[in-house]
């Protein structure tokens, strides 16, 4: 689900926990690791990942906001 | 029992919501010498509708339109945010949007990202262009910076659910509760001003997702808390009734129509709209603005609608990137890298949205006031102005202006902390926190956009089906009220958001109930006809002895 932190570079340090506007991700029940607690109210707004200082944040669509798309019958 | 802190917060000017029109209405209080706080439900840095970014601006700039406002005020009225204006506040709205142009611009928010101003995109042939185009994507954390610097208080993770007012009907202050750790803590404001700035209302409706609820186009945190809170407070709310769709990629509905430089096809290579035939990044393609059903009438057909930008010119491919990092759809972008989609081959399908309310809610009058003394509104949530991002920086500066004059007559607090609505919140918190079983926040979610989708929907509306929509909206109200849990801060929010959605359905069915014509997407099959006499007519509900009450008003 929306966000995915790649816990090898994930610095702990706060900010997409500070930031993100749905309140998906919140502090592991010890305080000491970034969890992504409720990753079903995710707005896909990609904040998390913008202000990562480490860059351990990817965003991964669900399934069904899977973008449609086909051939242009226009394409060049 | 929920814990709730003894010591009441004073200010002057206490804002609603920190999102654009919260912060230019914080900026402009401060410079009016108020002491202000902004409640936050989230981070001003990255909450509402414009977190991580806006690409279009509509403003009037006399020396690229001329001095002639009037085709500016026509094209406001035809634009994707036209319809449900008032005109003296359009016109106030765009003399005042350059200032405010120019105060995002020297603040750092780049309003002339590529030298001159640029008005691109959202346009009709041979008409004036009125969005600016700008680099939007640090518009958050820039305002925020602006705010802090002025000496406003920001207070994060602090969503609030009511306006205070006195026996005189007088606002004095809020309620709200921390939602910063797990365990929630009520918070009493004394605040001789309220600013709202809740932004629009999403998740009312079901998205075409069925079960991902906060995929929607407009930020889903807003659920209609100030239009709720400022009915309780005796405000008066206009336009509900008229929904309001927007359009986009089918399935992701984060980013909306946004800048896409290309034309609406079928998947012959039809275009389906008749503004444009290639993409041109001067215009885009207008018609999912301006034609809300194109998508069901070309489904009914046996056809889908797609975005088509095949035969861009490579410069205009590289601006419609730039443009969607500053609209904030980095997610977008990158997802369709992921699935491999090159737009110069590939068309990606759109849909119309689900309606949410924007630019349909609290009614203000020039000043920013509502009906209430000391309750301001501005932004989304207003009901008979919009102009989106643009909308919220203008009005939002002119609430905050006028709230921190009204700040310097008043000379002292009144105890707001002894309102019983005070008691009476804490009560309901608590017995949602102390509850060991019963329905959750998603039940009362979904539940209210079950009877929105069939009883308040876009395709039929009748009599018959509100006041049946009401009898239901009640009966989940009472159930609701008495029986949803929450085990910490998080989950008590989205009770209390549920609560708030809840009450706006039931407002917006008043208010459609009341309107009997069909006009627009207010499909009454039992009122078919577009009554000439009704033009220019807005509906407003205020409260009156504890019942929803709906008038006819003038647009003015």
């Amino acid at each position: 689900m929306p966000p995915v932190i790649d816990k090898t570079i994930c610095g702990n340090c706060g900010t997409c926990i500070d930031n993100c506007p749905l309140d998906v991700l919140h502090w592991s029940a010890d305080g000491r690791e970034t969890e992504v607690k409720y990753p079903e109210e995710c707005w896909h707004c990609n904040a998390c990942k913008l202000d990562c200082p480490n860059g351990a944040i990817q965003l991964r669509l669900p399934l069904p906001a899977m973008l449609l798309y086909t051939a242009s019958p226009h394409k060049n | 029992m929920i814990a709730i802190d003894k010591k009441s917060i004073e200010c002057d000017v206490l804002v609603v919501g920190g999102g654009i029109g919260g912060l230019m209405a914080a900026i402009a209080a401060a410079d009016g010498g108020a002491k202000v706080v902004v409640a936050e439900k989230a981070n001003t840095k990255r909450s509402g509708s414009g977190a991580t970014g806006n690409d279009h601006f509509q403003c009037y700039i006399p020396e690229i339109h001329g001095n002639d406002i009037a085709p500016i005020m026509k094209e406001m009225n035809e634009c994707l945010t036209g319809g449900w204006l008032d005109q003296d506040m359009t016109h106030l709205f765009l003399m005042e949007s350059f200032d405010r142009v120019k105060d995002w611009d020297s603040w750092g928010i780049p309003m002339r990202p590529h030298g001159a101003w640029e008005f691109n995109g959202h346009a009709k042939p041979g008409r004036p262009r009125i969005f600016l185009k700008y680099g939007g994507a640090p518009q958050k954390e820039v305002l925020t910076r602006e705010a802090l610097k002025r000496g406003v208080t920001i207070m994060n993770k602090v969503p609030i659910s009511d306006v205070i007012t006195n026996k005189e009907g007088v606002v004095i202050g809020a309620i709200g509760v921390s939602i910063a750790e797990d365990a929630p803590e009520m918070k009493v404001f004394r605040a001789k001003n309220v600013i709202l700035t809740t932004g629009n209302t999403s998740r009312l409706y079901s998205p075409r997702t069925a079960g991902w609820m906060f995929n929607t186009a407009n930020c889903p945190a807003c659920t209609g808390g100030g239009r709720a809170a400022a009915y309780r407070a005796g405000a008066r709310l206009v336009n509900i009734e008229m929904p309001n769709t927007h359009a986009g990629p089918k399935y992701f509905a984060r980013c909306g129509k946004a800048t896409w430089i290309g034309v609406l096809r079928d998947l012959d290579g039809k275009a389906v709209g008749p503004f444009v035939t290639q993409p041109t990044k001067e215009l885009g393609d207008v018609t999912a603005d301006v034609w809300h059903n194109v998508f069901e009438y070309k489904n009914k057909g046996g056809q889908s609608v797609f975005m088509d930008c095949s035969g861009i010119a490579e410069d205009d491919l590289d601006y419609m990137r730039w443009g969607l990092t500053q609209e904030g759809d980095t997610s977008l972008l990158e997802a369709m890298e992921k699935q491999g989609i090159d737009l110069r081959k590939h068309m990606v399908e759109f849909q119309r949205y689900e309606p949410i309310l924007l630019g349909r809610g609290v009614q203000i009058n020039q000043k920013s006031e509502t009906d209430v003394p000391g309750l301001y509104a501005a932004g989304d949530e207003v009901g008979n102005f919009r102009a989106d991002i643009a909308g919220a920086a203008i009005f939002g500066h002119i609430a905050g202006r006028n709230a921190a004059a009204r700040a310097a007559t008043i000379s002292s607090f009144e105890n707001a902390e002894d309102s019983p609505l005070v008691e009476k919140k804490r009560e309901l918190y608590s017995q949602i926190l102390d509850r060991n079983s019963g329905p959750s926040w998603k039940e009362a979610t979904v539940a209210v956009q079950n009877v929105m989708n069939d009883y308040a929907g876009i395709e039929v509306r009748s009599e018959a089906l509100f006041q049946t929509g009401l009898e239901y909206l009640g009966r989940l109200q009472e159930s609701a009220l008495s029986g949803l849990t929450a085990s910490n801060s998080h989950e008590l929010m989205r009770c209390q958001e549920a609560l708030d959605l809840i009450e706006v359905g039931q407002l917006i069915m008043h208010a459609g109930d009341f309107r009997k014509e069909t006009r627009g997407k207010h499909i009454r099959v039992d009122h078919p006809y577009t009554n000439p006499l009704l033009d220019n007519k807005f509906v407003t509900v205020r409260q009156v002895n504890n019942k929803p009450l709906a008038e006819w008003r003038d647009r003015t």
